[in-house]
């Protein structure tokens, strides 16, 4: 037992991800919050005003320090969307591929950045190292705007393969340089193909346009021993499989608002992780619903290979001591978890 | 009345040629249009939307039977309209006020505009004074997207401005929106997906389908 006791965040990470006995689940926050909303809403309800950085804030609630990079394929000269989910190329300004593509695939990477994490990591117990990269279905739809990306699939698959190829190029060489520095414990693609009735697009299309690029990117990763995490919102029971076949080895956020159920998850794909799933709407409904909510988790939590989360960024309807009591419960039920996977 | 398979088929799988060059036939050969529209194109939007509540076509899919059916109802529509052809009703379809989501909302559009439905698009973040507007112009049922928890309230807000028009029925939907949640704030329809916005709005407004 004493090995278990003296976990790291590293260590406590891995253990449950791989299904091997943990102290207890990390009390973590995939997510920032709204920081126009909810942080701005703390802020007159007690939360000191100088706390503004994600990561002071986590040590504030007593959250472990998952620090994030999320590298973008687009370097920040390359011209945006007019409008939120707007098109960048093929509208009325006529940018297309060809003439952003000076701007793609070049965002340099931070070793400084990452350096400073990797000594932090080695001296605090509670840090732990991951990023981000804009996905298969995300990239091109950055690109093509919302609408037409949807469109694409069928009116342009070259393009839509020739950008995932590069985009996968370009992810080859960023892990690389990443790993020059010290190799994160994670990392996550961002998709968001899902929504409430499942994935948005079908098996078909994911196969011919997302999986090959993923079984070029994925075996890279598990070789360097990063774990290979999908960031999909919605329902995702449908396409779990398909992430499944591609090599990857976790999903979150798995929405409760969205229908998902960890038990269905679990049974579907045993070696899958998962990651988030606590109902973000029940956090402002009082403690009696909160326990409700852990309780739910608890069995699935304590076989290992899930870490409970909010499943989302947590909503403005949540208030400052909301969230103080849901740190407690949450503190309560992370040992929880812990004794109970340790005694079966 | 007779189907034409190639149509049917045609906007079923998205293929806009195929349909263009079918309707402007039947254009130059006068033939029955309204027969084309009821009795083709509109089976094939409806048989797409069934698919897609069944998960077995996507998002996609949904997107270029919409277009394709466009491309023939652009052809169709002068024809139509000089034959005195009148659209079910008119609908109003929205994201609410402080809400950017727009993929279901649009798929509402399309389900609607397919049933045979004239749609105003009054867009994203819409507050009551847009869909007012689209009232004043004739719309008999206001369609209210909302994907938000922070937004979804406003819906409540949209019910109670038009709380003494009788005849101005409000309809909302999107993913954190419920039945219950319908019956709560006293809006007259809910439905969780587009095709069901079309049995809902035909519902509310005593259409026999
Ligand atoms: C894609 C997406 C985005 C895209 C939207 C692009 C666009 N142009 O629409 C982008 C990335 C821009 C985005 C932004 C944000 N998003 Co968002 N997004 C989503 C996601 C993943 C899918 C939504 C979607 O497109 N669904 C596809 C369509 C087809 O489904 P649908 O909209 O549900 O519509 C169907 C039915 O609901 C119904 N329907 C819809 N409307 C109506 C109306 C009527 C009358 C009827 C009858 C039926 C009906 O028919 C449709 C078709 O079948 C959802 C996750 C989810 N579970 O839905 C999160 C989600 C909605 N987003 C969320 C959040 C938090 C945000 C942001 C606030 C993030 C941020 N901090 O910046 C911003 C908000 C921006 C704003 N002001 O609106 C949260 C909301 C949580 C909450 N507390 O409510 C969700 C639930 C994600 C999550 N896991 O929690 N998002």
């Amino acid at each position: 037992m004493n090995a278990i006791t003296t976990m790291n965040a590293s260590q406590r990470f891995h253990a449950i991800m791989e299904g091997r006995p943990f102290d207890r689940l990390p009390l973590v926050e995939w997510a920032a919050w709204w920081q126009d909303q909810t942080v701005v809403n703390w802020h007159q309800q007690g939360l000191p005003k100088d706390l503004t950085d994600r990561y002071d804030i986590c040590e504030h609630f007593g959250l472990e320090l998952w620090y994030q990079d999320w590298l973008r394929p687009r370097h920040w000269e390359c011209p945006g969307a007019l409008y939120h989910g707007g098109p960048i190329i093929n509208d009325e300004r006529g940018y297309n591929y060809e003439n952003i593509h000076q701007h793609l695939f070049n965002w340099p990477v931070d070793k400084q950045k990452w350096a400073q994490w990797a000594e932090k990591r080695e001296q605090r117990d509670d840090v732990l190292l991951w990023f981000s990269l804009d996905g298969f279905f995300w990239f091109p739809r950055t690109i093509f705007g919302i609408e037409n990306h949807l469109l694409a699939f069928y009116d342009e698959p070259e393009l839509m393969h020739r950008m995932n190829d590069e985009l996968a190029n370009w992810m080859i060489s960023t892990i690389d340089t990443i790993c020059e520095v010290c190799t994160p414990d994670f990392m996550t693609f961002a998709e968001d193909m899902s929504y409430n009735n499942g994935p948005m697009l079908s098996e078909d299309m994911f196969n011919e346009f997302m999986l090959p690029y993923y079984q070029r990117v994925v075996p890279h990763l598990k070789k360097k021993g990063i774990k290979v995490i999908v960031d999909s919102d919605g329902d995702i029971t449908e396409a779990l499989p398909w992430f499944e076949a591609a090599g990857v080895e976790g999903i979150l956020p798995l929405e409760r608002q969205a229908g998902v159920d960890i038990d269905a998850l679990q049974s579907i794909s045993p070696d899958m992780c998962f990651v988030g799933h606590f109902d973000k709407l029940t956090m402002d409904k009082g403690e009696e619903r909160m326990r409700q909510e852990f309780e739910r988790l608890l069995p699935a939590a304590s076989k290992g290979r899930f870490i409970p989360s909010c499943d989302h960024q947590t909503p403005p309807a949540v208030s400052y001591d909301d969230y103080k009591l849901y740190m407690e419960l949450f503190t309560e039920y992370a040992h929880k978890a812990g004794a109970l996977m340790n005694t079966t | 009345m007779a189907q034409n398979e190639e149509l049917y088929n045609a906007i079923l799988k998205g293929k806009r040629k195929i349909v263009q060059a079918i309707a402007e036939q039947a254009v130059a050969d006068a033939a029955d249009v309204e027969e084309l529209l009821m009795e083709s194109m509109i089976p094939a939007m409806k048989e797409i939307g069934d698919r897609f509540s069944r998960n077995e076509a996507y998002v996609p899919e949904m997107l270029i039977a919409a277009r394709a059916m466009q491309t023939g109802l652009d052809i169709l529509e002068p024809v139509l309209a000089a034959k005195g052809h009148e659209p079910i009703a008119k609908v109003a379809v929205g994201t609410v006020k402080g809400d950017l989501h727009d993929i279901g909302k649009n798929l509402v559009v399309i389900m609607l505009k397919g049933a045979g439905f004239e749609v105003i698009d009054v867009g994203t973040d819409c507050d009551v004074q847009k869909f007012e507007e689209a009232v004043n112009d004739g719309a008999s049922a206001v369609c209210c997207s909302a994907l938000l928890t922070t937004t979804m309230p406003y819906m409540k807000e949209v019910v109670e401005h038009f709380a003494t028009k009788d005849d101005v029925k409000i309809l909302i939907g999107g993913a954190p929106v419920t039945q219950a949640y319908a019956e709560e704030i006293g809006a007259d329809g809910f439905a969780n997906d587009a095709n069901g916005a079309v049995n809902a709005v035909t519902e509310c407004l005593g259409i026999a389908s």
